[in-house]
């Protein structure tokens, strides 16, 4: 204590060249601190990025879906435009029933393969998701109605008020069906929103419940309600076996569409989004007759780093399919997020060595011209009876006082500066799209738009979603440099680095130092 | 060895090495000093006597001899040569050599300081020699550069008496002070061997200080001949 005692006493006396060495120190703890600061902010935001915390806080690449790959779909396509209609018509006509239900799944992929896949250890969430068309009977889609009457006023009146290659007609809906209509990705991005009544549940998906969730505009204009019943016409099937009375349990609306009439002054009552029901995966796959087989496996994996275990996996679990298959990820939605953040981390790195060697220069030739100055008070205190030791712990305790004022002061400096300098360090806006706004430039517009589509992942949620993606590349341009703990206790190691670092010099020169030599100087 | 001998130097001998060979400091030098006695070594500049102060203070180690002092044997293995140059001995040098970030007060508790003396003693116990010497009042709190050379003298007398030792070794103590001052300062060391009983060693090229001193030496080139009184 008596040594750190004479150290601080020496520290307050030496004011004015200790004073040279703390600014000098200050400026360059400054610079590290506030690089540190920029590095654990980037390293906290990437992490809460590629993690997947909870089902409201699933990460950004932790998401990967088993679907029908686009190379297969195009190969299936140039295959078909290749027959002539003729053609066409005289196969539909000779196909068995194994060789309708074969066409009919084509495009789908069998559950086991997806439940099998969810069995890996790094799977956090699953999901399975059908999304298809369904006609109704005494329910007319006001969408598809007015595109078959605009198409008839053009002069394509051979096809009347059908869909045509499509299979659809005015009585056609979109359904998608799930295992938990909670987790429909549409409600989980906050695009749709229940208003009335319930979602179904696992439970009805598991008892395949007839159960289906409308929209509130469509329930307005067809008088449907909580507990009204509407008729679905199962698939391929016909007679009084192809229907299935479906329970209307709740009511939702659409967000996006909302907002998009407010801004415009309410002038359409046109509603896209009111054409689309959700049922229980297994109603789907019936009304679809395609029991077994889904459009995708959805699944929410524990972090980025997770993607190539799970691509290995399933390549063992697709193997002879001929990629029939692919896992789809949001791999490159993290990378535009996290590639500026980590950019920024790494050039916060770099600036900090480059700091931080600089404040070992500083406190190295600070020490040697302080020791150097002091070489006579060194030889008469060992003259007058101090031990290496006691002169050792007086210098250590008076580098650590300067060492500690310049940190505390550049803790403070950088709680007003850290900002500033992350914003400078992060790169400018991202010109990298997200897969999703990719999708929604590129992809086919209409009712079948997203199963079109194998750019748009299903957790990124169908047509109204630009919200929800905005504001996740909002968040992350942003670095949001705040004064952590963590960033207090680097401070205490620098210190403690740099104050060791300080002793280095005066450490071999008391050492060395013969009294007799310095004394008899004059 | 006298019974009252403090200080026995027998056959101590050290050589420097430097680029045109060896120079031999002190060339077998024998002699004791009692307590309650100044013993004076003269001699001009680069004969050895500050050296031989160094050696005596364990400041420098000699190639041969043997040096007791208040009873260690310094170049013993077993001597604390840290304990020893805090406890036994004090200096006096020619240019102060005081602390100079530190008052005059600070200057002379720092010995009792590294001794483990408590705070409050130290303060008492310097404060008490400072105005002793006639440095009391105002010069307590002052430092070094406001202090004139006598001043510093009397401070780094007091220093070297913080800790009570058998044995002051002063080297040249008025070689940086006026003649009046240095006079002086000369009163006070011969009182610390005559009244307080110590045994002070003066080294000196200043040979009026002759007059002040129980026994006197010349060095020449390392060669110690007693003066004879």
């Amino acid at each position: 204590m008596r040594a750190f005692h004479r150290g601080f006493r020496s520290f307050r006396r030496n004011y004015a060249r200790n004073l040279i060495v703390v600014v000098l120190l200050f400026v360059c703890l400054t610079f590290s601190m506030s690089m540190l600061a920029v590095k654990l902010a980037a390293d906290s935001q990437v992490d809460a990025i590629k993690t997947y915390t909870s089902p409201s806080s699933p990460g950004v690449g932790t998401y990967g879906e088993i679907n029908v790959s686009s190379t297969y779909q195009m190969q299936q396509f140039q295959q078909e435009r290749q027959k002539s209609a003729a053609q066409r018509q005289a196969e539909a006509r000779s196909l068995t029933d194994t060789q309708e239900f074969a066409n009919r799944v084509q495009d789908l992929v069998p559950e086991k393969m997806t439940d099998q896949f969810s069995q890996n250890g790094d799977i956090e969430t699953y999901d399975k998701v059908l999304e298809t068309n369904i006609t109704m009977n005494d329910l007319t889609n006001t969408n598809l109605q007015q595109l078959f009457q605009l198409r008839q006023n053009r002069g394509n009146s051979q096809e009347g008020n059908s869909g045509g290659a499509l299979g659809m007609n005015q009585n056609t809906f979109y359904f998608a069906g799930n295992t938990n209509g909670a987790s429909a990705s549409d409600f989980t991005t906050g695009a749709k929103k229940m208003v009335t009544g319930q979602m179904f549940t696992y439970q009805d998906y598991v008892n395949a419940n007839p159960v289906v969730v409308i929209e509130k505009n469509f329930a307005d204009q067809n008088n449907l309600q909580v507990g009204s019943t509407v008729e679905g016409v199962i698939s391929g099937q016909s007679g009084s076996g192809s229907l299935m009375e479906l329970k209307v349990i709740g009511i939702y609306e659409t967000v996006q569409t909302q907002q998009s009439q407010n801004s415009s002054g309410g002038l359409s009552s046109f509603n896209p989004a009111g054409n689309e029901f959700y049922a229980p995966l297994s109603v789907v796959q019936k009304l679809n007759a395609t029991p077994g087989y889904v459009q995708l496996g959805s699944y929410y994996f524990g972090s980025v780093d997770d993607t190539g275990t799970l691509k290995v996996a399933f390549k063992k679990d697709s193997a002879g399919t001929a990629n029939k298959y692919q896992f789809a990820t949001d791999y490159s939605d993290y990378q535009a997020i996290a590639d500026p953040l980590l950019k920024a981390k790494n050039t916060s790195l770099i600036g900090l060595a480059g700091a931080l060697g600089a404040c070992a220069l500083i406190i190295l030739l600070a020490m040697i011209i302080i020791i150097s100055g002091r070489t006579r008070e060194l030889g008469v205190l060992k003259a007058i009876g101090s031990t290496d030791s006691q002169v050792i712990a007086q210098y250590a305790f008076e580098i650590l006082c300067i060492c500690l004022v310049a940190i505390i002061l550049a803790m403070g400096a950088t709680a007003l500066i850290g900002q500033s300098l992350g914003n400078w360090i992060l790169p400018k806006a991202n010109t990298s799209t997200t897969s999703s706004q990719q999708a929604q430039s590129s992809g086919p517009a209409g009712i079948a738009g997203r199963f079109m589509s194998n750019n748009n992942l299903y957790k990124e949620g169908g047509r109204f979603t630009a919200a929800f993606n905005g504001q996740q590349q909002q968040k992350a341009a942003k670095l949001n440099v705040v004064y952590r703990g963590s960033l207090f206790l680097y401070g205490i190691l620098i210190l403690i680095g740099l104050s060791l670092f300080g002793m280095a010099i005066p450490l071999i020169w008391i050492i060395r130092l013969r009294p007799a030599r310095v004394l008899s100087m004059e | 060895m006298a019974e009252q001998d403090i200080l026995n130097v027998k056959d101590v001998s050290k050589t420097f090495q430097v680029k045109s060979g060896s120079v031999k400091a002190i060339d077998d030098v024998s002699f004791t000093a009692d307590k309650g006695q100044v013993t004076t070594i003269v001699g001009p500049s680069g004969s050895g006597k500050t050296t031989l102060l160094y050696v005596i203070g364990s400041l420098e180690k000699p190639e041969t001899g043997e040096i007791m002092v208040a009873g260690h044997d310094i170049l013993s293995q077993s001597t604390d040569l840290v304990k020893y140059r805090r406890e036994n001995v004090g200096f006096v040098f020619q240019f102060f050599n005081l602390i100079p970030t530190l008052t005059a007060l600070e200057n002379v508790m720092l010995p009792m300081d590294l001794a483990g003396v408590g705070a409050h003693e130290q303060k008492r116990r310097a404060t008490e020699m400072l105005e002793k010497m006639g440095v009391g009042g105002r010069l307590l709190k002052a430092r070094p550069n406001k202090m004139s050379g006598g001043e510093n003298q009397r401070v780094a007398i007091s220093r070297a008496l913080a800790n009570d030792p058998d044995v002051i070794l002063a080297d040249e103590p008025t070689g940086n002070l006026d003649t009046a001052t240095g006079r002086n300062v000369i009163e006070i060391l011969s009182a610390l061997a005559h009244e307080a009983g110590k045994c002070v060693l003066m080294v000196t090229h200043d040979e009026s200080i002759l007059d002040v001193s129980d026994r006197a030496f010349h060095m020449t080139d390392g060669d110690l001949k007693e003066i004879p009184a």
